[in-house]
């Protein structure tokens, strides 16, 4: 586990309901500079949730996230300047559709970041030759491959030079023999110190990559440790019974 | 032989050319029609700019309102009151002009609202558009909500604004859904005018009326009013078909 560098997202006491049902209960934890962590869970135990209220996607019922010492749950706070350094990879692309690829990767840091045009796009090629897609620049998003597609996005979210990534289920949409280059990627932004935060059922990317997995279960975090730790030696039972279905 | 020759000429003298000459050459009566179809054209453009307008405003207010509800209720204030009263406005418009017909709209302008207007085509113009946007409201509405709730995620996260995110992702998307029901609401709009002759004003429809009324035909006038407006219906029904078409083989 990382914990001598910077916290860079502090959570604490987090809530979220949907109405009369709880999602998130009351969760805590830090996420420290360069740290990779993964979030593992069953379906509906609310580690999506969980992800989308780091940047607000989800509006936090109670509780607080505090990004780079800014508490961005405040009401006064102005998240979308914080939303610019928090890259986000969605299960479903969430490509922009009537763009090109290189129009997927230019408009933001062209219209948020004032890049010139040349400077933004020489960025985005630079970008789309390190995952490999640097001939697919003039293709729209409908034109590629769902593995394709994953890459685009991620190196979207990586051209507004974010301090922190989260993957909401990066991979849960692709054909299966498109899933590990989008991993392999994943693994060279980890191996480059990327803080990253990633909620994913690839317990194999888990055990290799993560430096801590964080185990959700009914809105609340059951275990946490290194991968060795939690898939080795469980000790919830919620957790072996879980690892006991995935692994 | 001679006898069917006499009897075809004297069809075609009185039935066909009598009625024609006195419907539309005498006193240069097509100039009526003319007038009267201009008028209509006027109306009907005039108020489908007046329906967009409204209808693009109505829109993004409503859908605002809807995509925004959590954080503002969250974090309550002002602005969340004054968006509450304009969305609530924005629903009462919408049931009304939609939930009564424009004919009574119409007559409801001339007489009641706008009863110190002199200018027939003035009200007739204010009546339609109005009508018109609640429709383009609803039109543009559902362009927008069938963007996928992923695109403004995908927008939000990168961290544009709620009307950066509108303008640049969401809208260029929605436009294209909305293009060829949009030109199916200005057709209907271009046929509903047709009862602006109710307060006076001389459309195509009035016209036809006003022929009948000093020639005394009743089939060419109305015949060749019927013409009118299926041909400009045909013309406008063949641009949707085009233009779905052309959509069509863009989608990407």
């Amino acid at each position: 586990m990382i914990t001598n560098s910077k916290v860079l997202i502090s959570v604490n006491n987090l809530k979220k309901s949907f109405g009369d049902l709880s999602v998130l209960k009351d969760i805590t934890t830090d996420i420290h500079k360069g740290e990779v962590v993964v979030v593992i869970g069953a379906s509906g135990s609310g580690k999506s949730t969980f992800l989308r209220c780091l940047n607000r996607l989800e509006e936090p019922t109670d509780g607080t996230i505090v990004f780079d010492d800014v508490n961005i749950t405040d009401a006064k706070c102005n998240i979308n300047q914080h939303r610019q350094r928090m890259g986000m990879v969605f299960q479903q692309f969430n490509l922009f559709p009537h763009m090109t690829v290189l129009k997927n990767l230019t408009i933001a840091p062209m219209k948020l970041r004032g890049l010139s045009k040349e400077e933004a796009q020489e960025k985005a090629m630079q970008l789309l030759s390190r995952v490999g897609l640097a001939d697919r620049a003039d293709a729209y998003p409908s034109q590629l491959s769902g593995g394709q597609k994953q890459r685009v996005a991620i190196v979207r979210a990586l051209a507004m030079n974010p301090d922190v990534m989260l993957f909401d289920e990066p991979t849960s949409a692709l054909d299966p023999e498109m899933v590990g280059e989008v991993l392999d990627v994943m693994k060279q932004l980890a191996a480059e110190g990327m803080t990253m935060v990633v909620v994913t059922h690839e317990m194999g990317f888990a055990r290799e990559v993560a430096d801590r997995v964080l185990f959700i279960d009914d809105g609340k975090i059951a275990e946490q440790g290194t991968p060795e730790e939690v898939f080795g030696n469980p000790q919830h039972p919620r957790t072996k019974e879980f690892l006991s279905k995935v692994l | 032989m001679e006898k069917i020759w006499q009897t075809l000429l004297d069809f075609y003298e009185n039935s066909i050319k009598q009625p024609f000459v006195s419907s539309f050459i005498t006193d240069d009566r097509w100039k009526m029609l003319l007038e009267g179809f201009g008028n209509t054209l006027l109306i009907t453009l005039l108020a489908a700019i007046i329906g967009i307008f409204i209808g693009i405003v109505v829109a993004m207010i409503r859908t605002t309102y809807d995509n925004n509800l959590e954080s503002w209720s969250r974090r309550g204030g002002f602005g969340f009151f004054v968006m509450r009263v304009l969305n609530r406005l924005c629903k009462i418009y919408l049931s009304v002009f939609r939930g009564t017909p424009v004919m009574v709209q119409l007559l409801i302008a001339y007489l009641i609202i706008l009863s110190n207007v002199d200018n027939t085509l003035v009200v007739a113009t204010v009546a339609f558009g109005v009508n018109s946007g609640a429709y383009v409201a609803e039109i543009m509405r559902s362009g927008i909500m069938s963007i996928d709730r992923g695109q403004i995620e995908a927008g939000r996260s990168l961290g544009f604004n709620y009307a950066q995110t509108m303008l640049r992702i969401v809208l260029p998307q929605a436009f294209k859904n909305t293009l060829p029901p949009l030109l199916n609401e200005f057709i209907a709009l271009l046929k509903e005018t047709s009862v602006a002759g109710y307060i006076g004003v001389r459309d195509l429809n009035k016209a036809g009326e006003l022929i009948r009324g000093v020639s005394f035909e009743i089939f060419m006038p109305l015949i060749a009013v019927a013409a009118i407006y299926l041909c400009v219906v045909l013309l406008l029904t063949n641009l949707v078909g085009k233009l779905e078409r052309r959509l069509r083989r863009s989608d990407h």
